[in-house]
C-alpha cells in the first residue's frame, strides 16, 4: 500500500505540470543514506529529483545509491516513516544522507474505505501499529502482542490454547447474547473484522452462535506469522469503518503484511527458541497432612462421635492408611501441566522496485502446550508482487498459504476439562503409570487428537487509470479454509469401547469489488475525491462428521463392524450456511488546503439474512477534521507543531443470524401412503423483517502535537449505539411455533480514549527514549429488551450465577447474594421480631438457621428467610478501563522495550477459590485440598472474618456457604500486567559485514513476566467473557525467548 | 474561509456541539431502575387474623419476573366498611417484639423476658420491602371490629425506584380472639360451643372399674384463668365427681420437660409451673412441644402391670396453645371413670 502514496503522489505531480523541458548537463552523485538514529543504510529509499518529480534510483540493501541527474537540480530521498531530506547535486560525488523517523502522527498513512490517506486528512479515529512494536515476541496469535497497545481496544488474553484466540472488543461489548452449553452460560464472541492485504477474513466464523466444539478451532489469525505483518491498523469509529460496511460493525482490523523495496533483493531470516513456562500452579495438601486433616475435620465437626467415625470407615481412603494404595502423595497437577522448548523460524526474501517488486515470507513455528497433549505448528509460505509498468497501471497479487496442526488433547479449544479434574484428584491416590487410579489423567494422555487447518487465499488487485485523476481498480480474492479433526479415544479409557471421531469442514469465500475514482486538486487548494464501488461476497461452510464407537483395536481405527454399527453416525452437521453479501456503497471527501475535510459516505448493503421486508440497509457516514494549526493565527506559535478537531457520525451492520430465521424450514418428515412427507420445522418462525445488527457511532476526537514532538497527545470520545441484537424469544404455547428471532434489543456503550507518546529525553541525547500511554474508559447501557420488557434473566443451571438484563445499567450484572461479612457470634443472627424465630433458609420442614460462622448475606425483602427474593443485582464484568504503558529505549547498539497491559475495575466471580472452600465439605470424597492459610476465615466464636467457616462440612449441605452467587466470591479482577520485556542488541555493521551480513541482531525476550493485581484466584485475566473464572480454562504460559535476527 | 474568528470562538462552537449531543444522547438513554412488573401481583386479598395473637401472613405476594427487587409496600387509606377512619389499628401501641432467639434452653423466666422487649407499633402493619402483613397480639375485640363485623378495608402501595402501584380493597375482617387453642368457642360469634375440649391422645388408659378402653374422647380439658395478672400455669387430674386425682400417680410423667416453666410446685391435687406467655413462647420446636413446635405438648405417663404380666405404658398427650397471660388452670376430668393406676 505505501506505493500507493508515491504512485498517487506522482500522478498528481505529473497532471499539473505541463511544462516541456529543456535538455540539461547529467552528473552522478553517489552516497549513501542513513538512518539518523541507527546509523544503519536504508535500503529501498526512493531518490527523486527534477520538476515534476520523478524518481531516479532507490537504494541498495546497504542504503548506497548512484543516480544520474541534471546539474544542480535537488535531490528528494523518501522512505516511508521517515521525513522526506532535500539535498542539492552540488557536484561533490559522495554524499550522506540522515533520515530522521518520522514522528509526525499526522502524517502518518492510514487507510480508510480501501484508500490509503495521511492521517491529516482523515476525518475517522483510528490507531496504527507497525511491525516494531510487535517484533521480538514470539506468539501463535497476532492480537496477543495488540492488547494494551490501541486505547478502546480490549484485548483479554483467557485463552493461553497455543493458536486459540482470546477474547477482543473494540469499544465496548459488541454482543450481550449469552448461549447456554451443558448448564454454563458463555458470551457469544464476536471480533472485528480482520482485512488482510484487502481481503476480509472472518474470524468469529466458526463460533459465532455459541460455542463451538467441532474442528481444529484455531483462529485465521494465528495463520499469520508475526513477522511477516508490516503494520496493523485498528479502525474504531464508523467513519473509519463506513466502506467495510457490510461486516465492519464491530470494528475493522487492517493487517497489511510486508512487500518488497529493494533493488538488491533482501533476505531476512529471524529465529526464536523460547521456553514456555507454567504458571504457578495452587498448592495442595498431601499425603498423611491431606488424611489427617480429613479425619480431624470429621470428628470435629460431624453432627456426632458415631457418624464421624461410620464416615471415616465407610472411605478406605481415610482409614485404610496402611494400604499402598491409599498411602501416597500424589502431586497430580505435575502430570498436566509442562515445561515445553519451542522455537519458530521466519525467512523473508524481498526486492524490487516501483515497477515490480516482489515478497516471499516462509515461516515455521512450533509451539507445545503447557498442557499434556497439546500443541500448534504452522507452516506458512506467503507470497505478494506488484507489477507498475506504467504509471497508469498497477497489477498486485497476493497468495497466502498456511497449514497448522494442533491437538486439544481430551479438550476443547475454550476448556481442558480433564486437567482440571484429574488435577482436582486427592494426593492419597497413586500415581499414574501403567495403571491409574483416575481416569481422566490417562484421557488427556492418550486422547489421540490431532487436528488440520489449511488455509489458502489468493488476492488479485487491478488499477488502470485511464484518465487524468480517473482510475477504475478491481479486487477478486479467493479464500479456502479447511479444518480437520480426528480424534480417537482408547479403548482402555473409554468403557473397553475405542472411539473414534472425525470432523472435517471447509470455508470458501469469495469476495470481489470494483471501483472507480476520481481525484481532482483545483488550485492546490480545493482538493476533491470521490469514489463509488461494489462490493460482493460469498460464504459457504460446511462440516461432516463421524464418529465410529467401538473400534476393532486401539491401532487400527478403521471401520466399525458387527454390532456397533448402527450407533456409528455420520453425517453433515446443520450449521452449514451460505451467505452472500451485496454492498453499493459511494464516498466523497473534499478538503481545503488539508485545513478544513469534510467526509461522506454512503452505503447499501444487503444480506442474505436481510429479510425480505427490511430491504437493504442504508449505512450513511459524515466526517469533519480541522486541522487549526494551519490557521494562519496559529502559524506563528512555534511549539504547536500539529492540532486538530474531528467529529465523525456514521452506520455500519454485521449481518447476524441465519437464513432460516428469515425463511423458516422444511423437513423431511415421516412416510404417508407410502409417500415421503415434508413438514414445516416448527421450531423457529420466519421472522421476514430480520434485519442485521446495526452500529451508530458519534465520535469526536482531539489530537496535538507540541514541542517539536516530544509529546502527541490524541483523544477520542464517542457514544456507540447498537441496536438490532439477534435473540430467540419464546412464543406462548398456544402457537405452533416454539420461537421467533427478533432484533428487538440495543445497548449503547460511552467511552474517553486516550493515546499519549512522549520522548523525555532531549534530541541530542544518547538514549533515544520513546514512552506511551494509553488507556480508555467506558460505560455501557442497556436500552431496549424483546417486547418493551424492563428486565430479563438469564438463569445459569450450574452455577447458579444468574444474569440480569435490565434497562439503563451495565449491560449484563451479576445476581447474586450480598455478602456481608460472617456472623461471628449466634448472638448476632437476625430475629423477627414478632415470630421469634431466627434468619433462616429453607421452607417447609426443611429449615435451617443460621449460625455463628456463616455467612450473613443481606435479607433484601425483611422477612426473615433468605430465598430467591433476596438476590440483588450487582457487579459488571466487562472492563471499564484498560489500557497500556509501552516504552522503547536505544542506547548504541542496545534496545531494551516492555510493554505493560492494564485492566480496571471489572468484577470477577472468583468460582475457582469458591471450589476450594467447597471441597472442604465433602471430607469423604478425594478431591484435592488447598492450604487456607491464606485466608481469613471463621474458626470461633467472635471471630471476625472474611470467609465462612469452612471445616463444618455439615452446614455445607444445608446452607451453602461458598455458594458460587454471592458477592463473596465476587472480586475486583484489576491487574496490571507485564506482557513482554525484550533486550536487543545489534551488532556493529562493519563487523558483521566482514561475513557477509549487512544486519544482525540477537535479543532476550520474556513474556507474561508478572500480573500485579489484588485479585485471589489464579490470574486475573484468566476468565471467561461473562468474568467467571472457571477453573477448566487453560492457563498462560509464560515464555522465555532468545531470538536473533540476520538480515543478508 | 475568512479569519475573522477567533479560534476560542471556534473551539467553543465545537465544544458546545459536543456538550449539546451529550445531553441529547443521554436524554434519550433509559434510566437506571428498577422496573415494577405488571406481574407483580398480591395473591390474597382477604385476611382474617385471630385477634389477641401475633399473625404473620406470609406468601401473599408474588413479585413474579417483570420486577427489581426491592419493593416498598405501604397500607393506605386504612378504613372501616363505612369509609370512617379507623385510628385503632393506624396509631402505636406497645407490643411485645423478640429482642434474641427463643432457643427453649432458657433456664428462667426473667432470661426469657429478657430475650423480649416493648416497642411500639401499629397493631395492623405491613413488612416494608416483603409485603408480609402483621397482626399483633395487643389487638382485643373490644376496640377492634372483629366477626360478625365486617372489619376494615385498605389499600397498598407497591413502589419501587421505577414507579409505583396500588392494589385496592383488600379486606381486614379479624376473628375475635380465642384465648387458647384447641378452643371450645365458635370462631365468629366467640360463644362456647362445648363446655371443654378433649386430649390430642391417649395411649394406654383402661378404666377402674370396668377395664375399658378410655380415649380422648372421654376425657374433657377444661381451661380456667383465674385472673389476669400472674404468670403461672397449672395441670389437674379430676374424676367424673370432680373428686381430684393425685398428679403423682402419672409417675412416669417428665416434670421437668412438661411444660418450659419454672418452680414447679406439686401437691397431690395439681402441679404448677410459673410459664412466659404465650405458650409455647414461639413456634419453635422445642422438647416442650410437638415436633412442628406449633403447640407445647404436655404428657403425662405412668406404668402399670397389666394383664400376663405385661408391662403398660399409659399416657394423656394434650398439645395446646394459650395466648392470655394469667394465672391459668388446666383440668382433665374423666367423664366416664378414672384410668386404672394398679397393677392386674
Amino acid at each position: 500500500m505505501r506505493y500507493l502514496i508515491i504512485v498517487f503522489s506522482l500522478l498528481l505531480l505529473c497532471g499539473f505540470n505541463k511544462e516541456v523541458f529543456a535538455q540539461q548537463k547529467k552528473v552522478v552523485i553517489q552516497g549513501t543514506v542513513l538512518d539518523k538514529a541507527d546509523k544503519v543504510g536504508i535500503p529501498g529509499v526512493n531518490v527523486q529529483a527534477g520538476s515534476p518529480l520523478t524518481s531516479v534510483g532507490v537504494t541498495n540493501e546497504k542504503g548506497e545509491f548512484s543516480v544520474s541527474v541534471a546539474e544542480n537540480s535537488e535531490l528528494f530521498f523518501k522512505y516511508i516513516g521517515y521525513t522526506t531530506a532535500r539535498r542539492k547535486a552540488d557536484g561533490k560525488s559522495k554524499i550522506t544522507v540522515y533520515l530522521a523517523e518520522e514522528q509526525n502522527a499526522l502524517k502518518e498513512t492510514v487507510i480508510i474505505g480501501y484508500q490509503t490517506k495521511t492521517k491529516e486528512t482523515s476525518t475517522g479515529s483510528s490507531v496504527v501499529i507497525t511491525a516494531k512494536m510487535i517484533q521480538d515476541v514470539p506468539v501463535a496469535n497476532l492480537m496477543e502482542l495488540i492488547q494494551g497497545k490501541v486505547p478502546g481496544l480490549n484485548v483479554q488474553n483467557n485463552n493461553g490454547s497455543p493458536g486459540m484466540r482470546g477474547s477482543i472488543n473494540l469499544r465496548g461489548l459488541s454482543s450481550i447474547n449469552i448461549s447456554e452449553s451443558g448448564g454454563s452460560a458463555f458470551l457469544t464472541p464476536t471480533s472485528p473484522l480482520f482485512v488482510v492485504d484487502g481481503v476480509p477474513i472472518e474470524d468469529a466464523n466458526n463460533f459465532d452462535y455459541g460455542f463451538q466444539q467441532g474442528g481444529p478451532g484455531i483462529s485465521p489469525l494465528s495463520l499469520i506469522p508475526a513477522e511477516d505483518v508490516e503494520r496493523i491498523e485498528i479502525l474504531k469509529d464508523a467513519q473509519a469503518t463506513s466502506l467495510y460496511g457490510s461486516r465492519g460493525a464491530y470494528g475493522v482490523i487492517l493487517v497489511t503484511t510486508k512487500r518488497g523495496n529493494s533493488k538488491v533483493p533482501i533476505i531476512k531470516y529471524t529465529s526464536n527458541y523460547f521456553m514456555n513456562a507454567i504458571p504457578k500452579l495452587r498448592d495442595v495438601i498431601g499425603g498423611m497432612d491431606e488424611r489427617r486433616m480429613r479425619i480431624n475435620q470429621i470428628m470435629g465437626n460431624d453432627t456426632s462421635y458415631y457418624h464421624g467415625i461410620d464416615m471415616i470407615n465407610r472411605n478406605p481412603f481415610l482409614s485404610d492408611s496402611l494400604n499402598a494404595y491409599y498411602n501416597n502423595s500424589t502431586n497430580w497437577q505435575s502430570y498436566f501441566y509442562r515445561r515445553t522448548y519451542n522455537h519458530s523460524q521466519n525467512v523473508d526474501i524481498s526486492g524490487g522496485d516501483n515497477t515490480f517488486n516482489y515478497k516471499v515470507n516462509t515461516g515455521y513455528y512450533d509451539e507445545k502446550g503447557i498442557v499434556e497433549n497439546t500443541g500448534l505448528s504452522r507452516f506458512s509460505l506467503n507470497m505478494n508482487m506488484q507489477y507498475q509498468p506504467s504509471p497508469k497501471f498497477r497489477l498486485f497479487a497476493s497468495i497466502a498459504n498456511a497449514l497448522a496442526k494442533n491437538s486439544k488433547g481430551s479438550g476443547n479449544s475454550l476448556l481442558q476439562g480433564d486437567a482440571a479434574k484429574g488435577g482436582a484428584q486427592t494426593s492419597l491416590l497413586p500415581a499414574p503409570s501403567q495403571y491409574t487410579a483416575v481416569n481422566s489423567v490417562l484421557s488427556a494422555m492418550q486422547t489421540q487428537n490431532d487436528n488440520k487447518t489449511v488455509k489458502i487465499a489468493a488476492n488479485v488487485d487491478l488499477r488502470y487509470e485511464f484518465l487524468k485523476g480517473l482510475a477504475a481498480s478491481t479486487n477478486f480474492s479467493y479464500t479456502y479454509n479447511s479444518g480437520t479433526e480426528d480424534n480417537f479415544i482408547p479403548a482402555a479409557i473409554n468403557n473397553n469401547a475405542g472411539e473414534l471421531y472425525l470432523y472435517n469442514d471447509k470455508q470458501i469465500a469469495l469476495y470481489s469489488r470494483s471501483t472507480l475514482a476520481y481525484v481532482l486538486s483545483l488550485g492546490e487548494k480545493h482538493n476533491f475525491s470521490a469514489n463509488v464501488f461494489n462490493e460482493l461476497t460469498t460464504t459457504t461452510f460446511k462440516a461432516d462428521a463421524m464418529l465410529n464407537r467401538n473400534t476393532v483395536n486401539d491401532y487400527i481405527h478403521g471401520p466399525t463392524m458387527g454390532y456397533a454399527y448402527p450407533f456409528s453416525p455420520g453425517g453433515t452437521l446443520d450449521n452449514f450456511s451460505d451467505r452472500r453479501s451485496l454492498a453499493f456503497a459511494g464516498a466523497f471527501s473534499y478538503n481545503y488546503m488539508q485545513k478544513y475535510v469534510l467526509d461522506l459516505t454512503y452505503r447499501l448493503d444487503g444480506t442474505s439474512t436481510n429479510g425480505p421486508d427490511a430491504g437493504y440497509s442504508k449505512n450513511p457516514s459524515v466526517g469533519l477534521r480541522w486541522n487549526f494549526n494551519k490557521e494562519d493565527f496559529l502559524s506563528t506559535i512555534s511549539w504547536l507543531d500539529f492540532g486538530s478537531l474531528r467529529g465523525s457520525y456514521g452506520r455500519n451492520i454485521v449481518p447476524t443470524g441465519t437464513i432460516y430465521d428469515v425463511y423458516g424450514r422444511y423437513l423431511s418428515g415421516a412416510r404417508y401412503n407410502n409417500n415421503p412427507t415434508v413438514n414445516l420445522d416448527l421450531r423457529t418462525v420466519p421472522n421476514t423483517a430480520l434485519s442485521p445488527k446495526t452500529t451508530t457511532q458519534l465520535n469526536f476526537g482531539f489530537d496535538f502535537g507540541v514541542l517539536q514532538n516530544k509529546v502527541n497527545v490524541t483523544f477520542d470520545t464517542y457514544w456507540k449505539y447498537v441496536d438490532n441484537e439477534l435473540k430467540a424469544k419464546d412464543l406462548p404455547n398456544i402457537n405452533s411455533f416454539e420461537k421467533i428471532s427478533t432484533n428487538e434489543i440495543s445497548f449503547m456503550t460511552r467511552g474517553y480514549e486516550i493515546a499519549v507518546s512522549f520522548k523525555p529525553l532531549p534530541e541530542k541525547s544518547k538514549l533515544n527514549w520513546t514512552l506511551m500511554v494509553n488507556g480508555d474508559y467506558r460505560k455501557e447501557v442497556l436500552t431496549r429488551l424483546p417486547d418493551g420488557a424492563r428486565q430479563l434473566m438469564f438463569k445459569d443451571v450450574n452455577t447458579g450465577q444468574n444474569i440480569l438484563y435490565r434497562l439503563g445499567r451495565n449491560t449484563l450484572s451479576n445476581v447474586l447474594l450480598n455478602t456481608n461479612g460472617i456472623f461471628s457470634t449466634n448472638e448476632d443472627v437476625p430475629v423477627d421480631p414478632m415470630t421469634g424465630l431466627r434468619y433462616r433458609t429453607g421452607t417447609g420442614g426443611d429449615v435451617t438457621y443460621f449460625q455463628a460462622g456463616d455467612p450473613r448475606w443481606t435479607d433484601l425483602n425483611g422477612d426473615y428467610i433468605l430465598d430467591e427474593r433476596d438476590y440483588v443485582s450487582v457487579g459488571n464484568a466487562q472492563p471499564a478501563i484498560t489500557g497500556g504503558i509501552n516504552s522503547s529505549m536505544i542506547y548504541k547498539q542496545f534496545s531494551l522495550n516492555f510493554n505493560l497491559s492494564f485492566t480496571m475495575k471489572r468484577d470477577i466471580l472468583n468460582n475457582a477459590v469458591a471450589e476450594r472452600f467447597q471441597n472442604f465439605g465433602r471430607p469423604n470424597v478425594p478431591g484435592s485440598l488447598v492450604p487456607l492459610d491464606r485466608y481469613k476465615f471463621w474458626e470461633t466464636s467472635g471471630d471476625v472474618a472474611q470467609y465462612p467457616n469452612p471445616y463444618d462440612f455439615t452446614r455445607q449441605r444445608v446452607i451453602k456457604p461458598f455458594r458460587f452467587d454471592q458477592t463473596l466470591f465476587q472480586e475486583d479482577g484489576s491487574y496490571l500486567k507485564i506482557n513482554d520485556v525484550t533486550l536487543g542488541y545489534t551488532f556493529d555493521r562493519q563487523l558483521t559485514k566482514r561475513i557477509g551480513i549487512t544486519g544482525l541482531r540477537i535479543y532476550l525476550t520474556g513474556r507474561n513476566l508478572y500480573t500485579f493485581t489484588n485479585y485471589t484466584g489464579p490470574n486475573p485475566e484468566s476468565v471467561d467473557a461473562l468474568g467467571r473464572d472457571k477453573s477448566e480454562g487453560y492457563p498462560n504460559s509464560r515464555s522465555y525467548t532468545f531470538g536473533l535476527n540476520v538480515q543478508f | 474561509m475568512n479569519h475573522k474568528y477567533s479560534l476560542a470562538s471556534l473551539y467553543m462552537l465545537f465544544m458546545g456541539l459536543a456538550v449539546m449531543m451529550t445531553a441529547a444522547c443521554k436524554k434519550n438513554l433509559p434510566d437506571d431502575r428498577l422496573p415494577l412488573g405488571a406481574d407483580a401481583v398480591f395473591t390474597t386479598f382477604t385476611y382474617s387474623p385471630v385477634l389477641g395473637r401475633n399473625t404473620l401472613f406470609t406468601n401473599n405476594f408474588n413479585s413474579g419476573q417483570g420486577s427489581g427487587l426491592p419493593l416498598s409496600f405501604k397500607i393506605i387509606n386504612l378504613r372501616k366498611r363505612d369509609g370512617s377512619a379507623a385510628p385503632e389499628l393506624t396509631e402505636n401501641f406497645p407490643v411485645s417484639v423478640w429482642r434474641k432467639p427463643y432457643m427453649g434452653d432458657e433456664k428462667s423466666l426473667e432470661e426469657i423476658e429478657a430475650k423480649r422487649a416493648i416497642e411500639n407499633h401499629p397493631l395492623f402493619e405491613i413488612r416494608e420491602h416483603s409485603g408480609q402483613f402483621l397482626m399483633w397480639a395487643n389487638s382485643s375485640s373490644s376496640f377492634i371490629k372483629s366477626r360478625p363485623d365486617s372489619g376494615y378495608v385498605f389499600d397498598v402501595e407497591v413502589s419501587n425506584s421505577g414507579g409505583r402501584r396500588y392494589f385496592r380493597d383488600f379486606k381486614l375482617i379479624p376473628y375475635r380472639e380465642r384465648a387458647y387453642e384447641p378452643s371450645n368457642l365458635d370462631p365468629i360469634t366467640g360463644q362456647a360451643q362445648s363446655v371443654a375440649v378433649h386430649p390430642s391422645f391417649t395411649q394406654g388408659l383402661s378404666g377402674e372399674r370396668t377395664s375399658s378402653f378410655i380415649g380422648p374422647g372421654d376425657i374433657d380439658v377444661y381451661f380456667k384463668k383465674i385472673n389476669t395478672s400472674g404468670k403461672s400455669l397449672s395441670f389437674k387430674f379430676v374424676d367424673s365427681l370432680y373428686k381430684p386425682i393425685d398428679p403423682n400417680k402419672f409417675s412416669k410423667t417428665k416434670w421437668e420437660s412438661l411444660v418450659h416453666g419454672f418452680n414447679m410446685v406439686k401437691t397431690n391435687e395439681s402441679v404448677k409451673y410459673d410459664v412466659p406467655y404465650p405458650i409455647p413462647a414461639i413456634a419453635f420446636p422445642t422438647i416442650y412441644t410437638n415436633p412442628g413446635g406449633t403447640q407445647a405438648r404436655a404428657v403425662f405417663r405412668y406404668e402399670r402391670q397389666g394383664f400376663g404380666n405385661q408391662l403398660i405404658q399409659a399416657a394423656i398427650g394434650f398439645d395446646f396453645n394459650i395466648y392470655e397471660k394469667g394465672d391459668w388452670e388446666v383440668t382433665f376430668r374423666f367423664t366416664r371413670e378414672s384410668p386404672k393406676f394398679t397393677n392386674d
